[in-house]
């Protein structure tokens, strides 16, 4: 199994994992989706909300604010030695208070106050609500770590996708050099150049086929290799890219232990 | 109403961007470079910023201020 980064910036990274299944990718595809805990905003306790927008309305757009996300201080409330009722290694507390004093006031996340300077909004310029002048919103809202499976305000990431690795090839013998397979490419990444079609960039293919379609000769081939797959993962910015991929690979081990367990067991 | 939070179709949180689509789209930019310098490149959250209209500030002037 090999690991080649392709492409980073923060909260992106591209890669090759060669030397697996479909099944591993996908298993890695999902755990990352459905089973990272990450935190978000779970309940809101409005004391008072004198803007246009409905309650409901306010607690859904907090639910969606990605929070920063520290895995080593939190634990998931079903987990937790409370019994999940709710301490200070399960939850966090942030508040909101703001009053109009502009005829539109906009309230920004950044308004949102973390009674943990480590979990709080991840962007801090994401508008939450609008307000006229003098009116209030005043509220508590409390955050948990939870699972992509519960619902997909607590997935790290917002893309999570692979595909095989392309493999281009050409027949030369029967290739009369038309060019039409070079027209139809939407990657551009086949070419002809001092009479030797080859392709460049083979990672951008998308696997079409439309050249495979258009050649009236039977000189292209598109295939995968079947074991290479190029992974995409974009994170929401609550947790870093790495420590997804960490925390996936941790419970796909916790998983199999637990099962090697069970077996042991029989 | 305003500006959703992430994108409908995949999750991508696109909100923050919106103050900085207003003002490249008043200083008289193309909405496509905008985009891309934002690095949204799926139609799904360029869609987003694209189609919005922000009704709220058209509701705000007939909610009653708190005496």
């Amino acid at each position: 199994m090999e690991l080649e980064i392709i492409e980073q910036h923060e909260n992106y990274v591209k890669f090759v994992l060669s030397g697996i299944t479909p099944t591993f990718a996908n298993t890695l595809r999902r755990l990352i989706m459905s089973e990272v805990p990450t935190m978000a905003i779970d309940e809101v306790i409005i004391i008072e909300n004198t803007t246009p927008l409905y309650d409901e309305i306010v607690a859904h757009r907090l639910g969606l604010l990605p929070l920063k996300t520290d895995l080593a201080s939190y634990v998931l409330p079903t987990e937790c030695e409370c019994g999940g009722q709710g301490c200070t290694s399960c939850e966090v507390s942030l508040t909101l208070e703001v009053l109009g004093e502009k005829d539109i006031e906009i309230v920004y996340s950044n308004s949102l106050l973390s009674q943990d300077p480590k979990i709080g909004p991840v962007f801090l310029n994401i508008p939450i609500l609008k307000m006229a002048k003098n009116q209030k919103i005043f509220l508590e809202a409390i955050a948990r770590l939870g699972r992509g499976m519960e619902h997909a305000k607590w997935q790290p990431t917002s893309t999570v996708s692979y595909k095989y690795y392309p493999v281009v090839k050409f027949n030369e013998k029967n290739c009369t050099y038309c060019g039409e397979c070079v027209e139809v490419c939407p990657r551009d990444i086949i070419k002809i150049e001092n009479g030797k079609i080859y392709a460049e960039n083979v990672i951008n293919c998308s696997l079409c086929n439309q050249c495979v379609d258009i050649c009236e000769t039977d000189a292209v081939f598109v295939s995968t290799t079947g074991t290479d797959f190029i992974f995409t993962v974009e994170s929401t910015g609550a947790l870093s890219t790495k420590d997804i991929l960490l925390k996936a690979l941790k419970i796909l081990n916790e998983k199999a232990n637990e099962f090697k367990v069970n077996v042991e067991e029989f | 109403m305003m500006i959703p939070i992430r994108c409908y179709t995949c999750g991508k949180v696109i909100a923050h961007y919106y103050d900085d689509f207003l003002d490249g789209m008043k200083a008289g930019k193309e909405a496509s470079e905008l985009l891309d310098s934002f690095d949204l490149k799926r139609y799904c959250c360029r869609r987003m910023l694209i189609t919005h209209v922000e009704l709220i500030d058209d509701i705000l002037t007939f909610s009653s201020p708190v005496r």
